[in-house]
C-alpha cells in the first residue's frame, strides 16, 4: 500500500474524528444546556396544537387551558383573563415559540415528561396521550387587587409569603394579551408577536424576574443589617450633610442638603446618605460583601423563581467604593430579588427559594410533584432580623414610608426615590410585624411624576391598598386545597 | 455465482429492510401524514436498485460489493426523510433516481476498459472546466449576488459544477499517469527541491486559480474546501513533493484571508459561523440546526417525531439534520461511518487498482465523496461557514445524486479484478515495496 495514501486516508479520518466529536458535543454533551437555551423554541412550537394541560391559580381559576376548536389545528390554547397573567404563564405560538411557564413546564404540560407519561406501570405498553396539570402558587385574588392597584401606571408588583416563599401575586405593565400570540390565524399573530417583541417598551419581558433596576436606598436595609451582625448597631455617625471619601468619586449628598446622623435607627428614619455612607467605611467592604453576598444578592445570576428560564444577565457586584455601595449606589436588582429580600428579613433571616409552581397534577387529578419550600440559605440571625424588622417599623411610623401606615395593622416598609438617573420608585412593605404574612414590593417607572412627593404618596397608596387587601382576604389554606 | 455478488444482494436487502422500517416507524408517528400513495415510490426504489444489482451481475461480476448497498442504504435514508418533510419533492427525485440509474448502468455496461476514458482526456478536462464555470459565469453576467452553484431550467434544479469536478478528477488523473511520473518525489530524491521540470507547477497552479475563484467569486469556502481536498489528496498520492504542497497551502491560505478581507458576502457567512448566537439573522439556519440537533440527544425523537421540516433545506444541504435529530447520535453516527466506510473500502481499491490511472481516479472519486460528504455535515456542526453542497445520494437533489451515482459505477468498474494486459505507465506497485527514492 502507497505510504502517501495512507497519509490521505489518515488525512480524513481525522476530519471525520471532528464531526463525531462535534456530533457528540452537540447531541450528548452539551445537548441539555441547548435545549435549556433562552433561544430554542424547538420543543415548545412541536407541541403547539397537542394536547395539553390546563394552568390553574392557587385558588382554583383556570389561566391557561386548550380547548377543542373546529379547523385543521383542533385544538387552541386559551387564556381566559388574557394579559393578567401574561408574563407569568407566557404564551405558546405556533411560530414565535413560548415564553414563561408554558415554555420553562412544557415537559409537564406536554406530558413529554417521564413521571408525567408513564403514571401508571400499564402506561408502559398504551400509547396515550398523558398530560399534566400546573397549579400555581399565584392567587387570583391577588392579582386582581394588585392589577386593580397600579392601574394606569408603568410597573411592577410582586407579592410573596415570606414563610413559604409562595409567588402570591406577580404583574407588570406593560404587558399583552397571549391570546393574540396562540391564535390559529398565523398571519395577524405574526404581526402581533412583532408587533410586541419590536415594542421599545419590552412588554413581552417578565420585568419581575428579568429586569433589573437600582434600587438606592433599598439597600441600606443590607448595610443595617451588616452594621448589626458587626456589632456597629449602636455607632452614632457624626451630623454631616454630605460624604466624600476622596477626590476620585462623586460626593454623596442628602436630599435637600440636610445635616444629619447618629445611629442605624435615625439614619433610616431621615434617610440620611452622608450618615449610611459613613457607617459603610466603618463597616469595610469586606463585611459588607460577606453580609450582601448570604442574602444572595451578588456572585450569582439573579435570583428567579423555581424552575424558572435561565435569564440573560449577568452577574451583579458590589462596586468597590464603599461608601457608595452602602447607600446602594449602582446596586441593580430584579422586584423579585428585592421582595426575596424582604420576605428573607420577614422570616427572621432564612432565605426560601421563591416558586410559582406548587404542583403538577395527573389527568386524574392525583399530585405527580409537590414542590415543597425549599430553603436557600440562614442570611442573617434571627436578633439580628428582628432588629431590622424593628427599624423597617419605625420607619412607617415616623419614617419615609409613612404615607403606608394602617391604623388597625402594624407594618414595616421601606422607600426607594430620588434616582440621580432615573425617574423610578420603589416600595416594600411588611406586613404584619412582627410576624410578617405578606411582602408586597411595588416598583413604579417612567416619568408620569413631576413632583417627588406625589410620587411618593402614589407609591405608598399602591402599596397600602395591596398590602391592606391581601390581608383581609381569605387565605386560600382555608379551602383545603 | 460471484462472491461480491452474494454480500451486495445481502446488504442490499439489509438496506432495503432499513429504508422500510424508517418509513413504516415515521408513517406511525402521530405529527405526520405518510399514506398509502408512500407505496409505489419505494417500490419504484427498489426496482431502481434490483436493476443496478443485475446490470453488475452482468457487466461487472468481480466488482466490489460493498460500495453500491452503503450508497444504496444512504439513498434509501434521504428518500425516507423526503417522504416525510417535503412529499412535493418526491416525484421529481424518483425520476432523477431512475436517471442516475440509467447513467449508472450506461457506465457499468459501457465503458468495457476506463482506459478507453484517457483517449478523452482533454475533451473531458475542458468540459469539465466549462461546467464548474458555467455557473459562475451566469451569476457574473447576471450580476446577481449570492452563491450561485445551481442552475434553474423551469422546475428542474441542476448542478452543473459537481459534474464538472467529476471529470476534472478523470482528467487529472490521466495526466497525472501519463505526464508527471518523472516528477513524483520518488524520481526526484527528497533533497532536489527546486529541481525538476518547472512545468510541475502549472497542475498546483491551476487548482490554486480554481479554489480563489471560488472563494472570491462564489464566496463559498465549503466548495473551495472540496476542491483543494480532491486536488491534493490525488496530487499527494501521485507526486508527494511537501516543498511544493507548503508553497501550494501558503497560496490558497493567502487567497482565502484576502477574499476575507475584501469580499463582503463572504464576511457575513463568517461573520455568521463564527458567532451565529449574535447574529440570528445569517446564523439562524445553523442556530435551529444545533437545537434540533440537540433536542434527539443520543437515541433520537424516533423517526417522525423531530422538528426537522421548520429547518431550510433540511432535505438538501441540511439532509443531516433531521436523521441525526430523529435517529439521535446513534443514527447521526452510522451516516457519519457509511460515508467513512465508502471513503476507506474506495481508497483500498486505489491501492489494488490494475493501472496508475485508475488508482488515481479512485483516489479522486473517494475524496471527492468524503469532502462533498464531509463539507455540509461539518457547517450543521459549526466547523465550516454555512455551504450549499448537498449531502451525496442522501440529499433531495437530482443532479447530484446522477452525478455520485456515475461516480459509483466508475469505481465499481475500477474494483473489477479480472487482470488486465500489464501497463506500462504503472507506478502504484511500486509504491507498494516503498523505495525510498531511485535515481
Amino acid at each position: 500500500m502507497s505510504r502517501r495514501l495512507v497519509h490521505v486516508g489518515i488525512a480524513f479520518l481525522a476530519l471525520y474524528g471532528l464531526l463525531f466529536f462535534r456530533l457528540e458535543m452537540v447531541q450528548v454533551v452539551n445537548a441539555k444546556d441547548l435545549r435549556n437555551h433562552p433561544l430554542n423554541t424547538r420543543e415548545i412550537m412541536l407541541n403547539f396544537d397537542a394536547p395539553r394541560g390546563s394552568i390553574k391559580t392557587a385558588d382554583g381559576e383556570i389561566i391557561a387551558q386548550t380547548v377543542a376548536v373546529s379547523g385543521p389545528r383542533n385544538r387552541l390554547r386559551q387564556y381566559p383573563y388574557g394579559s393578567l397573567y401574561s408574563q407569568v404563564v407566557g404564551f405558546i405560538s405556533a411560530e414565535h415559540g413560548g415564553s414563561g411557564i408554558e415554555r420553562s413546564h412544557n415537559g409537564f404540560l406536554a406530558g413529554s415528561d417521564l413521571s408525567v407519561r408513564i403514571q401508571d406501570s400499564r402506561d408502559l405498553f398504551v400509547d396515550q396521550a398523558r398530560t399534566g396539570q400546573l397549579q400555581l402558587s399565584l392567587r387570583h385574588d391577588v392579582q386582581l387587587v394588585t392589577r386593580a392597584a397600579m392601574a394606569g401606571h408603568k410597573g411592577t408588583v410582586v407579592v410573596i409569603e415570606p414563610t413559604t416563599g409562595a409567588i402570591w401575586g406577580m404583574w407588570s405593565n406593560p404587558n399583552f394579551d397571549p391570546n393574540h400570540l396562540s391564535s390559529h390565524d398565523l398571519e395577524a399573530a405574526a404581526i402581533d408577536f412583532n408587533k410586541l417583541n419590536f415594542d421599545v417598551t419590552q412588554p413581552l419581558k417578565n420585568r419581575a424576574e428579568y429586569q433589573s433596576v437600582e434600587i438606592g436606598s433599598l439597600f441600606t436595609i443590607v448595610t443595617a443589617a451588616a452594621a448589626i451582625e458587626n456589632n456597629l448597631g449602636d455607632f452614632a455617625t457624626p451630623s454631616t450633610s454630605s460624604f466624600s471619601a476622596n477626590s476620585n468619586v462623586s460626593v454623596i449628598t442628602n436630599p435637600d442638603g440636610n445635616r444629619c446622623g447618629g445611629t442605624i435607627k435615625s439614619l433610616m428614619l431621615s434617610d440620611c446618605r452622608s450618615g449610611w455612607a459613613t457607617l459603610g467605611t466603618e463597616i469595610g467592604h469586606g463585611p459588607l460583601e460577606t453580609v450582601t453576598k448570604r442574602f444572595g444578592l451578588i456572585d450569582n445570576d439573579p435570583l428567579q423563581s423555581q424552575n424558572a428560564l435561565p435569564g440573560t444577565s449577568g452577574k451583579t457586584r458590589l462596586i468597590s467604593s464603599v461608601p457608595h455601595s452602602a447607600v446602594g449606589i449602582s446596586m441593580k436588582l430584579t422586584p423579585l430579588q428585592v421582595a426575596n429580600l424582604f420576605a428573607t428579613i420577614g422570616n427572621y433571616g432564612t432565605q426560601i427559594q421563591p416558586r410559582l409552581v406548587d404542583r403538577v397534577l395527573a389527568h386524574d387529578g392525583s399530585v405527580i410533584h409537590d414542590f415543597e419550600p425549599h430553603i436557600l440559605n440562614q442570611s442573617v440571625s434571627k436578633e439580628t432580623a428582628a432588629e431590622l424588622l424593628g427599624l423597617l417599623s419605625e420607619n412607617v411610623k415616623s419614617g419615609n414610608a409613612a404615607g403606608l401606615e394602617l391604623s388597625d395593622v402594624s407594618m414595616g416598609a421601606l422607600l426607594a426615590s430620588s434616582f440621580s438617573d432615573s425617574n423610578h420608585l420603589w416600595m416594600v412593605a411588611l406586613a404584619p410585624v412582627p410576624r410578617p404574612e405578606v411582602i408586597v414590593a411595588v416598583l413604579l417607572e417612567g416619568n408620569d411624576f413631576d413632583d417627588q412627593q406625589i410620587a411618593e404618596a402614589n407609591i405608598a397608596g399602591i402599596s397600602r391598598r395591596i398590602t391592606e387587601a391581601v390581608l383581609r382576604l381569605p387565605s386560600p389554606n382555608l379551602e383545603g386545597s | 455465482m460471484n462472491q461480491q455478488r452474494i454480500v451486495e444482494l445481502t446488504l442490499l436487502l439489509l438496506a432495503a429492510f432499513i429504508t422500510l422500517t424508517t418509513v413504516a416507524v415515521a408513517a406511525v408517528a402521530e405529527h405526520t401524514d405518510i399514506n398509502w400513495v408512500a407505496i409505489p415510490y419505494l417500490g419504484a426504489l427498489l426496482l431502481l436498485w434490483t436493476l443496478s444489482h443485475l446490470s453488475l451481475r452482468k457487466w461487472a461480476p468481480t466488482a466490489n460489493g460493498l460500495l453500491f448497498p452503503i450508497a444504496a442504504l444512504l439513498q434509501g435514508l434521504g428518500i425516507a426523510f423526503v417522504l416525510r418533510i417535503n412529499p412535493d419533492l418526491l416525484v421529481n427525485q424518483v425520476i432523477w433516481s431512475a436517471l442516475a440509474t440509467c447513467g449508472f448502468i450506461s457506465v457499468v455496461a459501457g465503458i468495457r476498459d476506463l482506459k478507453w476514458l484517457q483517449n478523452f482526456q482533454k475533451r473531458i478536462g475542458l468540459a469539465g472546466l466549462a461546467l464548474l464555470l458555467v455557473p459562475l459565469v451566469l451569476k457574473l453576467s447576471e450580476g446577481r449576488n449570492g452563491s450561485y452553484r445551481s442552475l434553474q431550467l423551469g422546475s428542474v434544479t441542476i448542478d452543473p459544477s459537481q459534474l464538472g469536478i467529476l471529470f476534472l478528477i478523470i482528467f487529472f488523473a490521466g495526466w497525472l499517469a501519463t505526464y508527471r511520473s518523472r516528477n513524483t518525489a520518488e524520481h526526484l530524491g527528497q533533497v532536489e527541491r527546486l529541481d525538476g521540470d518547472p512545468s510541475r507547477f502549472i497542475p498546483l497552479i491551476g487548482a490554486w486559480l480554481l479554489a480563489s475563484m471560488t472563494v472570491i467569486f462564489q464566496s463559498d469556502l465549503s466548495s473551495a474546501f472540496v476542491l483543494v481536498a480532491i486536488f491534493l489528496s490525488m496530487w499527494w498520492v501521485a507526486v508527494g513533493r511537501p516543498f511544493d504542497l507548503a508553497i501550494f497551502i501558503a497560496a490558497t491560505g493567502g487567497s482565502v484571508l484576502l477574499a476575507l478581507n475584501s469580499v463582503p458576502e463572504l464576511q457575513d457567512r463568517f461573520a455568521a459561523w463564527t458567532d451565529p448566537w449574535s447574529n440570528p439573522q445569517f446564523g439562524e439556519t445553523i442556530i435551529r440546526s444545533t437545537f434540533a440537533l440537540a433536542g434527539g440527544g443520543l437515541t433520537g425523537t424516533g423517526p417522525g417525531e423531530g422538528s426537522a421540516d421548520w429547518a431550510v433545506g433540511a432535505t438538501n444541504q441540511f439532509a443531516f439534520v433531521p436523521i441525526a435529530e430523529e435517529l439521535g447520535f446513534i443514527g447521526g453516527s452510522a451516516v457519519l461511518s457509511s460515508f467513512l466506510l465508502l471513503t476507506g473500502v474506495t481508497l483500498r481499491l486505489a491501492t489494488t487498482a490494475r493501472r496508475e490511472f485508475e488508482g488515481l481516479s479512485a483516489v479522486g472519486i473517494a475524496i471527492f465523496f468524503a469532502s462533498q460528504a464531509w463539507a455540509p455535515i461539518a457547517v450543521t456542526l459549526r466547523l465550516l461557514p454555512p455551504n450549499d453542497i448537498s449531502l451525496p445520494f442522501v440529499a433531495a437533489n437530482g443532479s447530484a445524486l446522477f452525478t455520485c451515482s456515475v461516480a459509483l459505477a466508475l469505481l465499481l468498474k475500477i474494483s473489477e479484478t479480472v487482470s488486465h494486459a500489464a501497463d506500462p505507465t504503472e507506478i502504484i506497485p511500486h509504491l507498494a515495496s516503498e523505495p525510498e527514492s531511485t535515481p
